[in-house]
């Protein structure tokens, strides 16, 4: 067993199994656990397929540069679209439960049409992908990780599959540390309200997809990983920035109808009158 | 058409998001692969960030003063 090597794939493969629990967490807090769980165990298939066939090659076949821009884009778009809605929801642009009402709605019907059962929680194909495509590129980078910690650490003393048996264990030790802490924080975090959550969510996938999009155009963050805090930090302080600013908007706009109103009626009333 | 419009509103549903990221990917692939541009490498991060804020700025700024609201 080479501690330092397991030390250090156990600290570099926490960072990204928080990273993809993170999603699969909110995922399966917002949209359904079904769809995260179905995403992630997908994931971990295509990922065991993977290893299983190209092995340590895997370093050199695997375009992980392309497969972080097209994930990143991707969270990116998904994460932007997320945040505009739940920022137009605390501006009071649009109503806070439109989605759920209309979900509800729509069970409903499905369910007095026999279509659904009451209990089935429903499979959702934007919570799967999500969950896919998270689980499936951290878990790619733990598994570069693994393979390169583990080849670095071959000498002349010790063996290329003993390196990688340390590493792997220190990954392993990482995955099971964070779905330890991921489990615990599950109950609470179910009793934070619906849009608070999408927020979060948004941030967060805008977070991910601008991180992974800029590496994978070779952007060197500053304080590498670390770098995804002081991203949540400036969306964060965006988002505030811009729901204070449209809940503004909102009021001139509204005081503007309210103006406009009595002219209106003054207007109408005279041409009654005539 | 109907497919692409499909995927379109399932992945994100909004132009004004969807031009603002392609371009911002373009500049950043150009950047990336063009020569003559490789002393802007380093803005590259500056800049994505920035690109991600304007196009929510942006989205946002269209849907307030938006006429069908």
């Amino acid at each position: 067993m080479q501690w330092v090597v397991a030390t250090a794939a156990f600290l570099a493969s926490a960072v990204e199994f928080v990273e993809a629990f993170t999603i699969v967490l909110v995922v399966g807090v917002t949209v359904n656990w079904r769809s995260a769980l179905l995403g992630a165990l997908a994931a971990a298939a295509t990922l065991a397929i993977l290893v299983a066939t190209l092995g340590t090659a895997l370093v050199q076949w695997v375009p992980i540069d392309v497969l972080r821009t097209v994930i990143g884009t991707l969270l990116l778009l998904f994460g932007l679209k997320w945040l505009k809605n739940a920022i137009m929801r605390y501006a009071g642009l649009k109503a806070r439960h439109d989605e759920q009402a209309i979900y509800e709605e729509t069970r409903a019907e499905l369910r007095a049409r026999g279509e659904v059962e009451a209990s089935s929680p429903r499979f959702d194909l934007f919570g799967f992908l999500l969950s896919y495509k998270s689980v499936l590129l951290e878990g790619l980078e733990v598994a570069f990780i693994v393979i390169t910690f583990g080849l670095s650490a071959a000498s002349s003393t010790v063996s290329r599959s003993s390196g990688i048996a340390s590493a792997a264990l220190g990954a392993l030790g990482a995955f099971l540390l964070v779905i330890l802490v991921g489990a615990i924080v599950r109950v609470p975090l179910a009793k934070v309200p619906e849009n608070t959550l999408k927020f979060v969510v948004g941030i967060m996938l805008t977070t991910f997809g601008t991180f992974w999009l800029g590496e994978g155009f070779g952007v060197e963050w500053p304080l590498s990983d670390a770098f995804l805090l002081i991203l949540i930090a400036i969306y964060l302080g965006a988002s505030f920035l811009l729901t204070v600013w449209l809940k503004q908007v909102k009021k001139q706009q509204q005081a503007q109808a309210i103006e406009n109103q009595p002219a209106l009626a003054t207007g109408q009333s005279k041409e009654v009158m005539r | 058409m109907k497919v692409i419009k499909a995927i379109y509103n399932f992945i994100v549903g909004d132009m004004v998001i969807l031009i603002g990221v392609m371009l911002a990917v373009t500049v950043l692939a150009l950047v990336n692969n063009i020569s003559a541009l490789a002393p802007l490498k380093g803005f590259s991060g500056p800049f994505l960030v920035i690109a991600v804020l304007a196009s929510l700025t942006a989205t946002l700024s269209r849907e307030a003063f938006s006429s069908r609201r």
